[in-house]
């Protein structure tokens, strides 16, 4: 029995051009799967961003736009309505950095949650900007060194980094909000349930569901695939929770 | 017999799935890869395989293009 | 018997657009164009079409291009200084051709400026307020009728060559009542099932982006677009010529402010002057050929605008003959007054003297 093939929401024979060892491939791949499982992909509009996060309409295999940096929820929720005014139930989803969601569209984003928008939001968190080469990000944590943190994040100096999707959970119009890591198979599946439990809340209509996602980047974090995991299980998760903070 | 279909050519050499596998059923191959590092390779000729599916999740290139569990 | 009624210009925008089948407005509110959403925040919800109150005027255009890709008619409306703020999507748009109707009443600037009426967003509108060599066709009404009528064209000219629209109004015009009937659309509708983002059910998956890192591709999208905008020129200019045929001297204006250079017109007229009025209606593209026939003939043309000389450029880059090029201008408040006009005229005329204001 075949227990796993390339979701058929990945085009044929394209290659993920990440950096080695980046889980945005996972993240895609979870998408992908839940998009299968849900038999939603001949109905589902998925809305990339600015930064590396924008890769995923090279290889997500559904109708796809780009939005202008930090955006995207506002995108989702013109297309959202759309669909609607016309009588329509298609998927709308958003896939963005962390930077892009918590930092130059946090307004776009914080405000879709309370308006309660019935769209879904993925959030990859990997405590940096990484397509434009490991600057300082909304969600570095103290300490980190960075770019342009050359010492450390300082709380004093750089202020505090952000607690997503604890503050997404926090809005009224949410329906769920989770934050998930992929840092071992146990916490991959766990994302993927959460991916899924966000996109049924949408087809439900319930509101606005997010999924944040904790992320390696081991290009600029200079560290191999396996010790980013490590900080991720053994440092970013402790001071970013792995659970869900809200579910209606 | 359970087994993988690892695609060379998608191969990033990160060898995350050289550690998830829980019966040590990667390991780096004799080929370069698009990285300039050896590819891995599936090698299991005691037919350990469980078909469980880790390496292919775990994999962020989506390399593991299949798994057959046939236990 | 018509079905004229007395209407300001912001609410015969939004019951043209609903005419035209607009689906969804996205808008936040900003003096001197608040009415329009007003108006649809009740209306759009009784007919089950989409209304958001936006948290930003960048959220509002950011919303349009997510409603316009899905094949819908969007209509964002604002004003100056915060059309500014929509102006990375709007470049945006340009790129990802996606037919956004975006009306701005003008208001005053530079900066916050103030909510007196003025024409100073010509630039802004015409030359592209945002990021790289792109463009956006510009229609500018000149009463609350064609407020209407305009705006009903907006929809049908950005769906029929995917790109935004700006309607370009003179904030007393939005403003202003005047008897005004609505028509029902007279446009035909365009089909937009080779482009629209509405699920890959019996085809492939579509993208919509403005990032391409291909050079050769980058190049040729942007080759294209030009393309297009010359199809444009050759067949959608439009302009408005008054008592032009015999006219040696050429009055240039835009906009509600035509109406007043009609008027100075008329004047010199009764005075045996030979007087016309060029009055151009699609801003981008620029009735550039026709008035650079008209310039033939002329020996004077006067370009009066309520800014410090924003059209003067392009009437300037259209005339091929020796005519005198004069100007007269104020930035904002008040319209300048046909007598007023007619002072600087009749000191332009006698002295040949490029007048200010």
């Amino acid at each position: 029995m075949q227990v796993f093939n390339v979701p058929k929401s990945i085009k044929k024979d394209c290659t993920f051009t990440f950096c080695a060892g980046c889980d945005h491939g996972v993240a895609i791949k979870l998408v992908a799967q839940v998009i299968d499982e849900l038999n939603i992909q001949d109905r589902t509009l998925a809305i990339a961003s600015s930064g590396c996060s924008v890769l995923l309409y090279n290889v997500l295999d559904v109708d796809c736009i780009e939005s202008p940096h930090g955006r995207g929820c506002a995108v989702a929720t013109g297309a959202k309505r759309a669909f609607s005014a016309n009588g329509k139930d298609n998927i709308v989803f958003t896939y963005q950095g962390d930077g892009d969601f918590a930092s130059i569209g946090l307004a776009e984003s914080m405000h879709s949650a309370l308006r309660g928008e019935k769209i879904t939001a993925i959030c990859i968190n990997n405590t940096n900007y990484g397509m434009t080469g490991g600057q300082m990000g909304p969600t570095s944590v103290l300490n980190q060194v960075t770019t342009t943190s050359p010492m450390g994040r300082n709380e004093q100096y750089h202020g505090f980094p952000i607690k997503t999707a604890e503050q997404i959970a926090l809005c009224d119009g949410t329906c769920f909000s989770a934050r998930v890591a992929l840092y071992d198979y146990k916490n991959i599946i766990n994302a993927k349930s959460a991916i899924k439990k966000a996109f049924e809340y949408q087809i439900k209509g319930l509101g606005f569901s997010f999924v944040e996602i904790l992320s390696s980047c081991p290009t600029n974090w200079k560290l191999s695939p396996q010790d980013s995991h490590t900080r991720i299980k053994e440092e970013l998760s402790k001071i970013y929770p792995v659970k869900v903070f809200k579910e209606k | 017999m359970s087994h993988i279909k690892i695609n060379e050519a998608k191969c990033k050499s990160c060898y995350l799935c050289i550690d998830a596998c829980p019966k040590k059923l990667i390991q780096k191959s004799d080929n370069i890869g698009s990285m300039a590092q050896y590819t891995v390779e599936f090698n299991d000729t005691k037919n350990q395989c469980l078909g469980c599916a880790i390496c292919a999740m775990v994999c962020p290139d989506m390399a593991i293009e299949e798994v057959v569990n046939d236990k | 018997m018509t079905n004229k009624v007395l209407l300001k210009g912001n609410i015969a925008i939004a019951k043209a657009a609903l005419e035209s089948g607009c689906s969804c407005y996205f808008g936040y509110p900003i003096t001197p164009q608040s009415e329009i959403g007003e108006f649809l925040s009740s209306e759009m919800p009784k007919r089950g079409l989409g209304y958001v109150c936006a948290e930003s005027e960048i959220a509002a255009i950011n919303m349009a291009l997510g409603g316009t890709a899905t094949g819908t008619k969007v209509l964002v409306s604002s004003s100056s200084c915060a059309v500014a703020l929509m102006q990375e999507a709007l470049s945006y748009a340009a790129s990802d051709e996606l037919p956004i109707v975006l009306v701005n009443v003008m208001r005053a600037g530079p900066g916050q400026g103030y909510i007196y009426p003025s024409q100073g967003d010509y630039n802004q509108a015409v030359t592209g307020g945002g990021n790289g060599d792109y463009h956006t066709i510009v229609l500018s009404p000149a009463s609350v009728q064609e407020c209407a009528d305009f705006t009903q064209k907006a929809f049908y000219l950005a769906q029929k060559y995917r790109n935004p629209v700006i309607l370009l109004v003179d904030g007393l015009l939005g403003q202003m009542a005047e008897g005004v009937e609505i028509n029902t659309n007279p446009y035909q509708e365009i089909d937009n099932s080779s482009w629209r983002l509405d699920g890959n059910k019996d085809r492939t998956s579509r993208k919509i982006h403005s990032l391409e890192p291909n050079e050769t591709a980058l190049n040729k999208h942007i080759v294209e677009m030009h393309k297009k905008y010359r199809y444009i020129e050759e067949n959608e200019v439009q302009c408005e010529e008054y008592m032009l045929d015999d006219a040696d001297i050429i009055l240039t204006a835009f906009g509600s402010l035509s109406r007043h250079a009609k008027a100075v017109c008329n004047y010199y007229r009764e005075q045996g002057v030979k007087m016309g009025v060029f009055r151009p209606i699609t801003l981008y593209p620029f009735p550039k050929k026709r008035l650079s026939e008209l310039s033939l003939q002329a020996k004077q043309i006067i370009d009066i605008e309520m800014n410090m000389g924003q059209m003067l450029k392009d009437v300037q880059l259209s005339v091929l003959s020796n005519a005198q090029i004069s100007f007269v201008g104020k930035p904002v408040g008040s319209w300048l007054k046909k007598e007023e006009i007619i002072n600087i005229i009749d000191n332009i005329i006698k002295g040949g003297v490029n007048a200010g204001i």
